[in-house]
């Protein structure tokens, strides 16, 4: 038997197990539905309307900016597992990466990418409105 | 890694610093033209640095990268290439885009990295990373001019076709370690020599990566992306996806394929060589209904990327790596070219489109003698006729082709050459024929900046260098490929 089977049984008990426990939740439970427990669960805040809306896109820029340090978290698990064994040379290593991720920020920070209220931008290349 | 390791590397160690510093100075500091020098200088240091790097004794970087002659050759190329690229974008962006012009170039030297890096892989993971960073910076480069719909629509379609083909290539690389549990080219490649092992899922893993390198290099079954995105892209652009981008994975393909025989195998000599012919014929029957002269140029770098497929055929280890040489030669001179041609398409846009119809080009003679002539060069090299680089490019091609009488193959491309020639020729006449009088005024005659000439004269002169004495380049790329 492979490593491939096992991971079969594996994937076909887990989605039995599942089956079994919503057969169960739903064979046992009460049904006395209302209002609230129709609600959105918004970490116990009372939802604002729906998430269907169009939204800023300033969070898209916040999305990018955090993955530079997602991704670079990411990397730092791994480092860390072996900084033991490697030594000075992964702590020089990991310097630069961080170096490298940091100039990144400048970047975006000296392009005033992390201010929520930016100055207009000079729109030059964009054809002029009609009638001014 | 040791010191050594560590100035082995340094071409490549540049060409990573390059961007970052860039970046700096444009958060310190924005202006395109700082940004365009300071790249350029960084390509040069690279430069520079090969020299000291090939002195090492040492090839092998860890198991991902070598750096062995032929890697570093192809880095030459590489960075000359980038730089001959860079210094035309400049005038370009200046003329066509108002937005920020400062991160094309880093975009440019990301994707400079991305490809020498495949050029030094020996590995897959090198060889997937080094794709991803080419074809990731190349997504935002298609589509630069984001107020043009052509520009973003070539971007598009690149995004998805490049990604289709990434994962192509890379469930074949899985499907090739889950039998071989080896990811080093050689490891691999002693593998599928030795017959007995071979099994149904190694053979579908090394069919697909063949099906993810014919998408990169656009040979016939997979080409239809490439007329469009070099349509669309800006011509500079264009002239880095024909060049850089290609002659990195071609390298890589070399490399990959260095210790198999190709010639002596059946399946898979087959499927080259049925991609050659297709590519030949394709190529060519398509460019011959084009008047659009980007369009144009897409369809015979097909047709010419099958030419090379044909010296890759006739030999690698066991042929004394004649195929491999000749195939090499072929990538400079078409890099001259390509480049030199797609410099002449950007001189000639204007602040509204790109000249990329047949007919912009009427009467350029009678405008502007010198331009039209490097143009002509470039044009008949590309066909191939003799005292340009192209014809002894394919004249090598030839003969490699003939030492291993591969004979359909090398009639089917004498007789595409001899098609090639009717298009190529067709702008030629164009250009030299009397303009209407209408048209002096339609197309306000273009400046040509000092470097953008000088690169212009620069590429026009080493075509017809290389095209009566290449001696010396074909020494270097003998002593780079001896080591392969």
């Amino acid at each position: 038997m492979t490593g491939f089977y096992i991971a079969l049984i594996f994937f076909v008990t887990g989605m039995f197990l599942v089956a079994v426990t919503l057969l169960f939740s739903r064979l046992l439970q009460t049904k006395k539905p209302s209002p609230d427990k129709y609600l959105t669960y918004e970490c116990g805040e009372l939802p604002q309307g729906g998430a269907w809306i169009r939204f800023n896109n300033r969070f898209y820029i916040i999305a990018l900016i955090f993955i530079i340090f997602d991704v670079e978290i990411v990397f730092m698990f791994p480092w860390a597992v072996v900084y033991g064994k490697i030594g000075l040379l992964a702590f020089v290593e990991m310097f630069i990466f961080i170096v490298v991720l940091l100039v990144g920020l400048a970047y975006v920070w000296a392009n005033g990418d992390l201010q929520w209220v930016k100055p207009r931008p000079k729109l030059e290349h964009l054809p002029k409105a009609k009638g001014k | 890694m040791t010191a050594s390791e560590i100035l082995k590397m340094m071409p490549l160690i540049i060409v990573l610093a390059t961007p970052l510093i860039t970046m700096l100075i444009i958060a310190l500091h924005r202006n395109h033209l700082t940004t365009m020098i300071v790249s350029v200088i960084g390509l040069v240091l690279a430069i520079i640095a090969i020299p000291y790097s090939k002195a090492l004794d040492l090839t092998k970087i860890g198991e991902l990268l070598i750096i062995d002659n032929y890697a570093l050759f192809y880095f030459l190329l590489i960075f000359t290439a980038t730089i001959a690229i860079i210094i035309p974008s400049y005038p370009y962006l200046e003329m066509r885009f108002k937005g920020n012009r400062e991160e094309y170039y880093l975009l440019i030297l990301t994707a400079t990295l991305g490809s020498s890096v495949l050029a030094a892989s020996t590995h897959f993971v090198s060889f997937f990373l080094g794709l991803e960073i080419l074809s990731v910076s190349l997504y935002a480069l298609i589509s630069y001019l984001r107020q043009t719909n052509e520009g973003i629509e070539a971007g598009l379609k690149y995004l998805i076709l490049a990604a289709v083909s990434s994962a192509f290539l890379v469930f074949g690389m899985a499907l090739i370690y889950s039998q071989t549990g080896k990811m080093e080219f050689n490891a691999l490649m002693q593998f599928f020599s030795n017959s007995s092992k071979l099994n149904l899922i190694s053979i579908v893993g090394l069919v697909l990566m063949i099906v993810g390198f014919g998408f990169k290099l656009a040979v016939v079954p997979f080409h239809t992306w490439s007329p469009d995105v070099y349509e669309g892209a800006p011509a500079p652009v264009s002239a880095f996806i024909a060049s850089v981008s290609k002659g990195g994975i071609l390298a890589l393909l070399f490399r990959f394929f260095s210790q198999y025989d190709v010639l002596n195998s059946k399946p898979l000599f087959l499927i080259f060589a049925l991609l050659a012919v297709f590519s030949m014929f394709g190529g060519n029957f398509l460019a011959l209904l084009q008047t659009n002269v980007k369009r144009l140029l897409a369809y015979s770098s097909i047709a010419h990327f099958g030419y090379i497929l044909v010296a890759f055929l006739a030999g690698n280890n066991a042929q004394n790596f004649k195929g491999v040489e000749a195939a090499t030669f072929y990538i400079v001179s078409y890099f001259i070219t390509i480049i030199g041609a797609f410099i002449v398409v950007g001189i000639f846009s204007t602040r509204e489109r790109e000249a990329m119809s047949v007919s912009d080009y009427r009467g350029l003679y009678w405008r502007h003698p010198w331009l039209s002539v490097a143009f002509s060069a470039m044009l008949f090299s590309l066909a191939g006729i003799p005292l340009t680089a192209g014809f002894i490019g394919k004249y090598y091609v030839l003969a490699s082709g003939i030492d291993n009488q591969l004979w359909t193959l090398v009639i089917i491309l004498i007789v595409n050459s001899a098609l090639g020639v009717y298009y190529y020729l067709r702008i030629v006449v164009e250009m030299f024929s009397q303009p209407e009088e209408a048209a002096e005024t339609k197309h306000p005659s273009p400046s040509v900046g000092v470097m953008t000439g000088l690169i212009l004269a620069v590429l026009t002169i080493a075509l017809i260098w290389l095209g009566v004495y290449p001696t010396g380049v074909i020494g270097a790329i003998k002593i780079s490929v001896m080591g392969l």
